[in-house]
């Protein structure tokens, strides 16, 4: 089904344009996953300046992976399929020991919210900054596959298929890993209701 | 409607109806059911709250100097490998197909001196002793080589005397 996916991905034409040396294709490519890659990174290790590293990685493992490309799955599965391992590899690999430090010290990586046209109240953003580290905090807690599918499926919109092409796992196991790490955010979470 | 959750599969209709992600026909059908099932109610409700808080929950945008950076990195990567094959270049465009024969070459004469040596196994002590030397042997095998010695000496004298 993926394969068949794959003959329409207009993404997997791009790469094999960029194997053929199209160098303008790649540049199409970066354009529209650099965010959605960097953003699902941050929320998987919860670092920017670490994310924004690993999103370097994932692309220019993709770069050079373009004489061997076959586009045999979506695109995108292959895409997050490389973050979701450099991700894993990097929490495993103890920078996430600095994740906790980061969870209370990096909030100068939020954005800048635009609430209607006034400016929050001092109140307001310290509601929100404690709301948001709670998130973050039962977001980080969740185990590592939990967090990627939970990422995947909430902020990249993916079908249940797609989060398991790019897992390596069943559909019904992404069901799974999803409804128990729902469970637990909803045990943390649903009192912000 | 068969309550979603009596099976995780079936409770997938509830987390992406939290998440508004199902069909408006589904969704109608799981409404209703709503109406009548307390717990798939609160469950609901639970996971629309949580899909607001993580809909609370906005990443930072991306450095601008991103594409820049990554651009960079692959100029280098290029770089290196372009400074790597600086040398071999003239020599693998003008004789690329004698070079990559002669790598072909090496590379099957590698796999073969990596193939183990074969170990003779240890004899039983009865071969051993049909296969010992006899001194008739020893005395052929020294006959052999004088006669080997001598003709080489006669080969040598025939070649110097052509030379003159």
């Amino acid at each position: 089904m993926e394969g068949a996916a794959a003959a329409l991905d207009y993404d997997a034409e791009l790469m094999l344009r960029v194997q053929q040396g199209d160098g303008a294709s790649f540049g199409v490519l970066l354009g529209k996953h650099r965010s959605s890659v960097v953003h699902f990174l941050y929320r998987m290790v919860q670092n920017h300046a670490v994310a924004e590293e690993l999103a370097q990685e994932v692309f220019l493992r993709v770069y050079r992976s373009r004489s061997t490309y076959e586009p045999t799955a979506k695109f995108t599965t292959w895409l997050f399929r490389i973050a979701t391992h450099l991700a894993l590899n990097s929490l495993r690999d103890g920078k996430n020991e600095r994740l906790q430090e980061h969870l209370d010290d990096d909030t100068g990586d939020l954005p800048v919210r635009q609430v209607s046209d006034r400016r929050p109240s001092v109140e307001q953003t310290m509601v929100y900054e404690v709301k948001l580290a709670e998130i973050r905090q039962a977001v980080a807690a969740l185990p590592e596959k939990q967090r990627a599918a939970v990422l995947m499926h909430k902020y990249e919109e993916m079908e249940y298929t797609q989060i398991a092409g790019v897992l390596s796992c069943s559909e019904s196991a992404v069901k799974s890993l999803l409804f128990r790490a729902y469970e637990t955010l909803r045990k943390r979470l649903a009192h912000m209701a | 409607m068969k309550c979603p959750m009596e099976t995780r599969e079936s409770a997938g209709f509830l987390l992406a109806y939290g998440a508004g992600k199902l069909d408006a026909e589904t969704t109608a059908l799981l409404e209703r059911h709503m109406g009548v099932c307390q717990a798939c109610r609160e469950f609901a409700g639970h996971q629309r709250a949580v899909s607001a808080a993580l809909d609370a929950w906005e990443a930072p945008p991306v450095s601008a100097d991103f594409d820049r950076r990554l651009y960079q990195r692959i100029e280098k990567e290029v770089s290196w490998w372009d400074l790597l094959t600086r040398p071999f270049r003239p020599m693998l465009v003008r004789q690329g197909l004698p070079v990559a024969a002669a790598a072909c070459i090496m590379v099957m004469a590698g796999a073969l001196l990596q193939r183990p040596a074969t170990v003779e196994p240890a004899a039983p002590a009865e071969s051993a002793q049909l296969e010992s030397v006899q001194p008739e042997q020893v005395e052929h095998a020294l006959d052999a080589m004088q006669m080997l010695s001598d003709f080489s000496h006669q080969v040598r004298a025939a070649a110097n005397e052509s030379e003159m």
